[in-house]
């Protein structure tokens, strides 16, 4: 379904632990994010600078562009794999205060027309809708943000997580009233710094999201044991799997570390041991189990 | 509830978008052009937007009344589903929706107009073909049943035609917002000949009971015992407040029906017999439209999407079945443990009152 299964630093034992991956154009943009979370640059610095806090929070400054956006996803994705994934940054408005922030939850590429859906977390943050241009804004003709990035972002993104684990945040830095020309780049630190709360908030939320994203599908540490102990064909290891994870949604857990620690003389012997184990199996400790089975 | 509501550009100004609309008025309004941008997009992931399912009111094309599949309680030949809604505010564990849609968000048609354009013209004798029917499944039954005639049949062979009503949804949980029942049912009453059964577990009677009840139209709710509600339905009304609710539309005069199901393969007969008397002691057995019990089924890819879904869920780590398509767990003895909950339903309920939703064969195991 996406693409974190696949990747080469997947633990064998899981998935990512509720990383969450950020993404911003410039480096004014990550000035804060690298402060208010204690990021350091990862070396030695390639393509894009990248940054992370070493407890699963990464970012990376892209660029300018939708391209560049999309390839600077791509290439974090490379380095440090995300559960969930965010872009924040500056943008244009047809009508709202400079300073604001809003969660985006439609993106229409102009170039192509294409549309993409961020989903809403439910968070109570100021929503709106954005449009992605190659050139600066100066007409704000429509009553969204225009930015020049998210569409590139959204797309690339999406290609590596599922797309309910994606959001784009922007502050509003220029609208009709305070055209582009008049704007300042060294004014990015301070709009970011008016919404550090809203930004934590919605990092917070990606990491939790992750966190029960990887655990829902993560594996026993009996997994892995096996893997080494015993040589699996490519179907095996994602049939094995399965049968780990039924043990341990079964409550079967204890069970399955005695079958690991004996001994089989093949790994064929060893899945038809565990198939029988699980064989007419019902769940250990559930509601239920105060019912006498049959 | 809900994190936020989409609107289809076309509905924008329907009436009952427009209502929608305002008693939401805090949440995120989001316009779109279709529902299928937000809706069911590939590698959307069902499981973590049930956290945050959001609501997307939409216009529904294409046809709007189908086939009700055969065997499905009624006379097959007459009988039709139509959905105004996609999937549920509730979240059964066991729910097949989990497994067909890839998308939680619910989905409101508002047009019932058009809908019941659709089921007039179905009545007024353009009906389906017979071979359009296809296998459906209800929120807690796979449909191909063995079927024993109920007071229901004679009902629809004096009726021209069934309608049921909660197929992917549950009929009347968003009865407050979607004032579906409110519109469906004095629609019904003026045509006394076409029937409406609506499938639910909500105690959202409040327009039936205004209304007041009409002969052709079935409430027919759903229980499972006291110990698999608690595990597998979250956010469901509890069987005493459903109980209540139905007592409250039998005392009224309306037509209620009861389904037992879906029954887990390790549900024990004395959990069903307590089920059973506490049921029987509220409701009054004699005016019981019909009773069935179905046992968890669930089609195979539908099943497999679950799983992938929720891998560290015992439910769908049991051993199961797959039969035709159809996926079931396991049970050693099926046939002599249905058997003694039937006897023990039987001391309640004429059996001629009675079907079975079962599928007693085995022919590939996993
Ligand atoms: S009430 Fe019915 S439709 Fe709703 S989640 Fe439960 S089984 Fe599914």
């Amino acid at each position: 379904m996406n693409a974190t299964s696949e990747h080469p630093s997947l633990p064998a034992s899981g998935g990512s632990e509720g990383t969450v991956n950020l993404a911003v154009a410039h480096r004014l943009e990550a000035e804060r994010l690298i402060q208010w979370f204690g990021l350091s640059e990862i070396m030695p610095r390639e393509e894009f600078p990248c940054f992370e806090d070493g407890e699963g929070l990464s970012l990376v400054v892209t660029g300018s562009g939708a391209e560049r956006a999309a390839a600077g996803v791509r290439y974090l994705h490379g380095r440090r794999l995300g559960s969930a994934w965010l872009n924040i940054g500056i943008a244009g408005h047809g009508s709202a205060a400079v300073g604001t922030g809003l969660l985006i939850h439609r993106i229409a590429r102009r170039e192509t027309g294409k549309r993409f859906w961020p989903p809403a977390p439910g968070l109570k943050l100021p929503g709106g809708s954005l449009i992605t241009v190659s050139e600066a804004e100066t007409e704000y003709a429509e009553d969204a943000a225009y930015d020049m990035e998210a569409a590139g972002f959204f797309a690339a993104a999406s290609r590596l997580v599922t797309p309910d684990l994606i959001n784009v945040y922007k502050i509003i830095s220029d609208n009709p009233a305070h055209p582009l020309a008049g704007f300042r780049r060294g004014q990015v630190p301070s709009l970011f710094g008016a919404r550090e709360s809203e930004i934590r908030s919605l990092v917070a939320h990606l990491r939790e999201r992750g966190a029960r994203f990887a655990h829902w599908r993560s594996l026993p540490a009996e997994y892995r044991q096996l893997l080494e102990k015993y040589h699996f064909s490519v179907t095996r290891k994602a049939a094995l799997g399965k049968l780990c994870r039924r043990f341990t949604a079964l409550g079967m857990g204890p069970r399955l570390t005695v079958l690991v620690s004996k001994r089989y003389h093949s790994a064929g012997a060893l899945m038809a041991a565990l198939e029988g184990e699980l064989a007419g199996a019902l769940p250990v400790g559930g509601k239920d189990s105060n019912e006498p089975a049959f | 509830m809900f994190s936020a509501i989409y609107f289809e550009s076309a509905v924008r100004d329907h009436p009952r978008t427009r209502a929608i609309l305002r008693r939401y008025r805090d949440l995120p309004q989001i316009e779109c052009e279709r529902y299928s941008e937000i809706f069911n997009r590939k590698s959307q992931n069902f499981r973590l937007q049930k956290e945050n399912p959001a609501l997307i009111l939409a216009r529904k094309h294409g046809r709007k009344v189908l086939p009700a599949p055969g065997g499905y309680g009624f006379d097959a030949a007459g009988s039709h589903y139509f959905s105004h809604m996609l999937n549920c505010i509730y979240d059964c564990r066991y729910c097949f929706l989990q497994g067909m849609y890839r998308s939680a968000h619910c989905v409101l048609f508002v047009n019932y107009e058009d809908f019941a354009d659709a089921i007039e013209r179905t009545l007024s004798g353009s009906a389906l073909p017979k071979e359009d029917a296809h296998p459906r499944y209800s929120q807690h039954t796979y449909s191909q049943d063995t079927h024993v005639p109920t007071r229901t049949d004679e009902a629809s062979r004096g009726a021209e035609q069934v309608f049921y009503s909660g197929y992917d949804c549950d009929s009347l949980a968003f009865e407050p917002a979607s004032g579906f029942a409110e519109f469906f049912v004095p629609w019904f009453a003026a045509r006394p000949r076409a029937v409406l059964e609506l499938r639910t577990k909500s105690t959202q009677i409040g327009g039936l009971l205004k209304h007041g009840p009409i002969p052709n139209c079935i409430i027919a709710m759903s229980f499972t015992t006291a110990a698999a509600a608690a595990r597998w339905e979250h956010g469901v009304p509890a069987i005493d407040k459903r109980l209540a609710a139905l007592r409250r539309l039998q005392e009224a005069g309306w037509s209620v029906a009861l389904r037992f199901e879906p029954l887990m393969p390790d549900t024990n007969p004395d959990a069903c017999r307590e089920l059973f008397e506490l049921v029987f002691s509220r409701l009054d057995s004699r005016w019981l439209h019909s009773v069935s019990i179905g046992l968890f089924r669930m089609p195979a890819d539908y099943f497999r999407n679950t799983l992938k879904l929720y891998p560290d869920e015992a439910l769908f780590a049991r051993e199961t079945r797959t039969r035709n398509g159809v996926t079931s767990l396991r049970h050693p003895n099926e046939e002599a443990w249905l058997r003694q909950i039937e006897t023990a339903l039987f001391r309640h309920i004429d059996p001629k009152n009675y079907y079975r939703c079962a599928d007693g064969e085995t022919d590939r195991e996993n």
